[in-house]
């Protein structure tokens, strides 16, 4: 029953993505992918490899974050907006099935952008000599891992703040989290001991987006396959993170006049 | 038997952005009974989408309850029963009829075939099966609000709660829907909706409840009503006591007079009156006006 | 999100433009005796666009270059506090390029477990970034980074460690074959940079180290010469690669026997760079030949 409603939820925030061309962006820059990896063959293939992959998983990165950030950020204002929301609570659902529904929805989309892209890319990386391995596979499950943190945030940030505020953010936390970490990482030994465990409250609660990229082992050469824990760890982690951020969500809007 | 709708000491109250509260509704108290059909009236702002907003569970009022068959307003069980149709609403605009039915009947529980039935009957039955497959967008106010009202009768509800059901349906859809509303009636549907078209809501009620400023101030039988408001007269010529029956006499000729009457029965004893002393020249009965009414009743609540 | 792809595609394509045409745009950003690069914004409006784009792209794929030399190891500089608690990890090995970056005053941006205070997450960091600790840190072969140094030059032709590195990066192997694509590639740099002091000094060291060629040399290194006087400013690298132009000016007059013209350019040298001990003491000890062999690296190079 929960899951047909969930479907049911996910399946219209798919259609509508799909048919209000959102996912045209990926069409155009599998494109541009497509020709720059052309132009870049003047300079023959041999010795660019590396060059090429880490454009691709950079732009990758990059713009399936960005998909998924103005996708998730909007469900639910413009629910709001459009009153769409009256039928659908109406129904006999509660609050918390619809925002698992949309949610998942929104990921369906991110996902979806993401592997079209991937597969044009790798396409692209085809013509480089590009062979693909279990690493890459693992950069794509990652990756894909990684998406889902960044549409719970995302979608959390639209139930307290307005489309634009919560993108804003979003992108903010989703290119900047990594910087931030890095920035404790190296501040944590200087700090004095009364301001550390700051640092370590501060690392736990921002997004660990970095932990869910493998780019930068994909795009050089002879990194191996990660281990299968460090995969569990961050199914775990992707887990626990989104079920949190739900909760948050739900807190603010199972009450929340509409 | 569980009341369709039971509210009790009713309290909703909204936060603006300056942070101040204000009231919508206050200690409001109502019922309606399984099968009964009642208007929802009140001038703009009077709190009627608050409240049914409060019995789909949209709203958490501050105070009191509100049950839907027993259960309490909003919950799943409640919402089971119930089809609303909102004020205005936008269905998703790059889905098509169809695609919105089928989505929300998901939604309602329905699957498979039975789902697919019911969502073409329904297109069918409001009118709308020509344009199935185009998208919302696409269509017309009149339209969507078809749409609106195929997705509130999805999974034939015990409850229908429809708010200014009648927006954006033009005189051959008003009908249309009047005659869909008596035949879910008839079946045993209970209607609950708000409206400004008072004629609709005299053709369709059993029941009044108006509302003004959050408060309840006039709950009444529309029969009752009808006969209240409907004003008999009777023109006749010579000297005839009408004492005790009305003082609303109007001399028109030398010699004629009009008498109005407020009841049906002091119509009748001054028509025996005036046959034993004087001659009947005419005799008029005529309906009242509910939009008087309605004014007078929120003028006399101010 | 429709604004979103076309401002993409829109840069790229402008960038796949820019590149494709870049040698007819090149007449326009750095013609002969015209400012080159950031400096041709001052004179070319068109210049100011393509000419942003160009540097930024450039610097960001040295960048990248040197992150690729490091498999993707993301380093940094050692902070104060670092260097003064000895905090470094140990250098690699095969640090053979200085041009590119110095062991010496970097680490990695991700900590070891021992400096991580972040637990499994540091560890799930360790092991799905490209990470690898200072005790195990080495390069990539810098050959297989020519392309890049080619595309950096193609994007930008004014980018000269695009030029000069590339160059160096050839030379290494110490083949003939390898010496005349170097000077190749460096004569390339010097038809679209005809002001570059760094350029010519390039081409004269590897003239006089390489090939012997003590009269071409000197054409190259004496013209940097002129041009370092002749400039109201000049740029870091510039004028860091100054020293090493006179000391080999110095020797190149020197094994042409013109030693009026050794000693003039030597006092010159000391002049101008007071502190440099290897043009003091060239200034101070006799005339001695160079060894006669090929490929002889003079004291104290870069």
């Amino acid at each position: 029953m929960k899951l047909a409603v969930w479907g049911a939820l996910a399946r219209g925030v798919v259609l509508e993505s799909i048919r209000r061309k959102d996912l045209w962006v990926v069409a155009i820059l599998g494109f541009v992918i497509m020709l720059s990896a052309g132009a870049l063959g003047f300079f023959g293939a041999q010795g660019l490899q590396v060059f090429v992959k880490d454009l691709a998983v950079t732009v990758l990165g990059l713009f399936s974050t960005i998909v998924a950030i103005l996708t998730t950020c909007r469900l639910m204002p413009e629910e709001v907006k459009n009153r769409t929301l009256y039928p659908l609570l109406s129904r006999p659902i509660d609050r918390f099935d619809l925002l698992f529904g949309k949610l998942i929805g929104a990921v369906l989309v991110s996902w979806i952008a993401f592997l079209a892209l991937a597969a044009l890319t790798s396409i692209a990386l085809l013509n480089f000599g590009v062979r693909f391995d279990l690493l890459m596979a693992q950069y794509v499950l990652g990756k894909m891992m990684g998406l889902v943190v960044v549409c719970a945030v995302s979608f959390t940030l639209s139930l307290f703040m307005t489309p634009s505020a919560a993108a804003t953010l979003s992108v903010i936390l989703a290119f900047g989290s990594t910087m931030i970490v890095r920035g404790l990482v190296m501040g944590y030994e200087q700090a004095s001991p009364a301001i550390q465990p700051l640092f370590k409250f501060l690392n736990a609660i921002l997004p660990q987006y970095g932990l869910f990229d493998l780019g930068g082992r994909t795009a050089n050469i002879d990194w191996g396959p990660v281990p299968a824990w460090v995969l569990g760890a961050l199914l775990a982690y992707m887990v626990t993170y989104s079920g949190a951020m739900l909760a948050i969500g739900w807190a603010k809007f199972r009450k929340q006049a509409i | 038997m569980a009341l369709a709708i039971e509210c009790r000491d009713l309290t909703i109250r909204y936060r603006q952005k300056s942070g101040a509260f204000v009231e919508a509704v206050r200690d409001l108290s109502f019922s309606v009974k399984p099968g009964e059909v009642v208007g929802f009236l009140g001038p703009n702002g009077a709190g009627k989408s608050s409240t049914l907003k409060a019995l789909m569970g949209f709203v958490q009022p501050i105070a009191g309850l509100c049950r839907v068959f027993g259960e309490p307003a909003g919950g799943v069980s409640a919402k089971r029963r119930i089809g609303y149709l909102p004020e205005v609403a936008l269905y998703y605009p790059f889905l098509t009829p169809l695609e919105t039915l089928t989505l929300y009947g998901q939604l309602q529980g329905l699957r498979g075939r039975q789902l697919r039935s019911e969502a073409h009957d329904l297109l069918d039955l409001l009118g709308i099966s020509h344009v199935a497959g185009k998208q919302n967008r696409t269509l017309s106010k009149g339209m969507l609000q078809r749409v609106g009202i195929a997705q509130s009768l999805l999974g034939s509800p015990d409850l229908l709660v429809l708010d200014e059901i009648t927006s954006g349906l033009d005189p051959v859809g008003r009908r249309e829907l009047r005659t869909l509303l008596k035949s879910r009636r008839d079946e045993g549907t209970t209607l609950f909706f708000s409206s400004h078209e008072l004629a609709e809501v005299e053709m369709l009620c059993d029941r009044i409840l108006v509302i003004h400023r959050g408060r309840l101030v006039e709950e009444r039988l529309v029969s009752t009503l009808k006969d209240q408001l409907r004003r008999h007269s009777i023109t006749y010529s010579g000297r005839v006591s009408m004492v005790g029956l009305t003082d609303e006499l109007t001399e028109i000729a030398p010699g004629t007079v009009t008498a109005v009457f407020e009841t049906k029965e002091a119509l009748l004893v001054a028509i025996e009156r005036v046959q034993g002393s004087g001659q009947i020249l005419d005799i008029v009965s005529r309906e009242g006006s509910l939009e008087d009414y309605f004014v007078d009743t929120i003028q006399g609540a101010a | 999100m429709k604004q979103v792809g076309l401002i993409v595609s829109g840069t790229c394509g402008l960038a796949i433009a820019t590149g494709w045409t870049a040698t007819g745009w090149q007449t326009t950003l750095a013609t002969t005796g015209q400012p080159a690069g950031l400096d041709a914004h001052e004179s070319h409006a068109s210049a100011s666009l393509l000419g942003q784009f160009r540097t930024t792209f450039s610097g960001w794929l040295w960048l990248r270059t040197d992150l690729y030399l490091h498999n993707g190891v993301e380093m940094r500089r050692l902070t104060e506090q670092e260097v003064a608690g000895d905090h470094r990890g140990s250098s690699s090995i095969d640090n053979h390029d200085h041009a590119l970056h110095d062991d010496s005053l970097i680490t990695t941006v991700i900590p070891s477990a021992e400096q991580d205070f972040r637990g499994i997450f540091g560890d799930i960091e360790r092991a799905t970034s490209a990470y690898k600790d200072m005790t195990q840190h080495t390069h990539n072969d810098p050959v297989s980074a020519l392309p890049l140094f080619r595309l950096m030059t193609w994007v930008d032709p004014s980018f000269l460690p695009g030029w000069t590195t590339g160059a160096a990066i050839i030379a290494r192997d110490r083949s003939d074959r390898s010496l005349e694509k170097a000077l190749g590639l460096l004569r390339e740099g010097l038809a679209k940079n005809p002001r570059s002091i760094a350029l010519d000094g390039e081409i004269g060291y590897l003239l006089a180290a390489r090939r012997r060629d003590f009269r071409q040399a000197v054409h190259h290194l004496d013209r940097a010469r002129i041009q370092s006087l002749e400039r109201a400013a000049l740029s870091d690298d510039e004028f860091e690669a100054l020293p090493q132009i006179y000391r080999w000016l110095s020797l190149s007059y020197r094994e042409r026997g013109m030693l009026a013209e050794m000693y003039a350019v030597l006092r010159e040298g000391v002049e101008r760079f007071p502190e440099d001990a290897v043009l003091q003491r060239l200034l101070e000890s006799p005339p001695t030949p160079l060894l006669d062999s090929a490929g002889v690296d003079p004291p104290a190079r870069r």
